[in-house]
């Protein structure tokens, strides 16, 4: 049996890799934040992925390279979960990058409420003049 | 002597159009860095080091492989028998260059290059995640992600290639290469008819990332990959088979 097998095995028996339950935050952007096609349709931009993307990548594959905080296995476990359930609505990438900081909160990683405080912060910093 | 250019001969273009407007989504993925360094799990400067790895990465290299070996017979050999020394001809290293100098969580150091035959066709998939040889073929499409695909095609290879539009004839074999903890597979698949006489260049041109993945065959003409829509599974697997 595979890992992937295993996993849907758990899923079929209630157990899940990561705990499901909506994260305010992220439901909130969820909901409301705006995804990258709608806005390079909206603004005539041809660049497939956001320019973000590529941070987010390195992000990942930072957690788990340097100090396996985040270990790419389980990150990818847990964000096919939640791309199945919570997160199924969502486009790629914004559903990896929703699905990594629900694994980080759910950690423990991150606080929930100290990420929306420094969220608040970098949006004033990019929208200040 | 070059003439000096002047205003307007500079061959510059009016600037592209740019998202005029920040994102919940970018500000997430900042917010989510910025904590993440200040809670000492990654450096500011490991940040770097990754991006600027994810940035080199693209296709070209393993087209070129391709390209290479459909002309080269003895760099063809190569390539199928010690993928990771072919790939330093067309400038990948997959020992060294990473920013771990001994591969990373994802890109493993041993490339292995399945030669497709008249009668064997290769494709490749990462049931377990989503593995892929990114050294040489840059970030894995959405749909090589997803379950759907991951676990259908070590089931029904021959429909799911139908449905990526490559219907093989019943006495093709298909071989399903699913990636793993030490490897990662491109595919080196048959140069097609009607490239006679064509350079390196016009022939990596036709070696797309799906021909690559295994999902398509190279054809002349056809240099882009077929858009295709993302489906989550209608009947999810429930057994193991």
């Amino acid at each position: 049996m595979n890992a992937s097998s295993k996993n849907d095995t758990n899923a079929e028996n209630g157990e899940h890799m990561v705990d499901l339950t909506p994260i305010a935050l992220l439901e909130t952007i969820r909901s409301h934040g705006r995804v990258w096609g709608e806005l390079a349709a909206q603004y005539g931009v041809t660049n497939p992925d956001p320019p973000w993307k590529v941070n987010l990548e390195a992000t990942c594959d930072a957690l788990s390279a340097e100090a396996c905080a985040l270990p790419l296995l389980e990150r990818r476990s847990e964000e096919d979960e939640l791309s199945a359930s919570l997160y199924s609505n969502v486009p790629f990438p914004e559903r990896q990058l929703l699905a990594l900081a629900h694994s980080m909160i759910k950690r423990g990683l991150v606080d929930e409420k100290e990420l929306a405080s420094r969220m608040k912060q970098v949006h004033d910093r990019l929208t200040s003049a | 002597m070059a003439k000096k250019p002047t205003e307007g001969e500079h061959g510059h273009r009016p600037p592209a159009p740019m998202v005029d407007e920040v994102s919940d989504f970018e500000v997430l993925e900042m917010a989510v860095r910025e904590l993440a360094i200040e809670k000492g799990l990654f450096s500011a400067e490991d940040h770097r080091r990754w991006t600027e790895y994810m940035d080199t990465l693209g296709p070209l290299p393993a087209a070129r492989l391709v390209a290479k070996a459909w002309l080269d017979p003895a760099y063809k050999k190569l390539a199928v028998t010690d993928g990771v020394k072919a790939s330093l001809q067309v400038g990948i290293d997959w020992v060294n260059s990473m920013p771990t100098n001994f591969g990373t969580p994802s890109d493993y150091c041993n490339l292995r290059v399945l030669e497709d035959t008249p009668k064997l066709k290769h494709v490749v998939v990462c049931t377990l995640c989503s593995c892929y040889p990114r050294p040489i073929l840059g970030q894995s499409p959405e749909w090589y992600r997803t379950p759907n695909y991951r676990r259908r095609l070590v089931r029904w290879p021959r429909q799911v290639l139908a449905e990526f539009g490559l219907q093989l004839p019943p006495d093709v074999d298909v071989r399903v290469e699913d990636s793993n903890q030490k490897s990662r597979f491109i595919v080196l698949p048959m140069r097609p008819a009607g490239t006679e006489g064509w350079t390196e260049d016009q022939l990596a041109e036709i070696v797309t990332r799906d021909c690559l993945i295994g999902v398509a065959v190279p054809k002349p003409g056809v240099t882009a990959n077929a858009k295709r829509p993302v489906h989550p599974a209608v009947h999810p697997v429930h057994h193991d088979h």
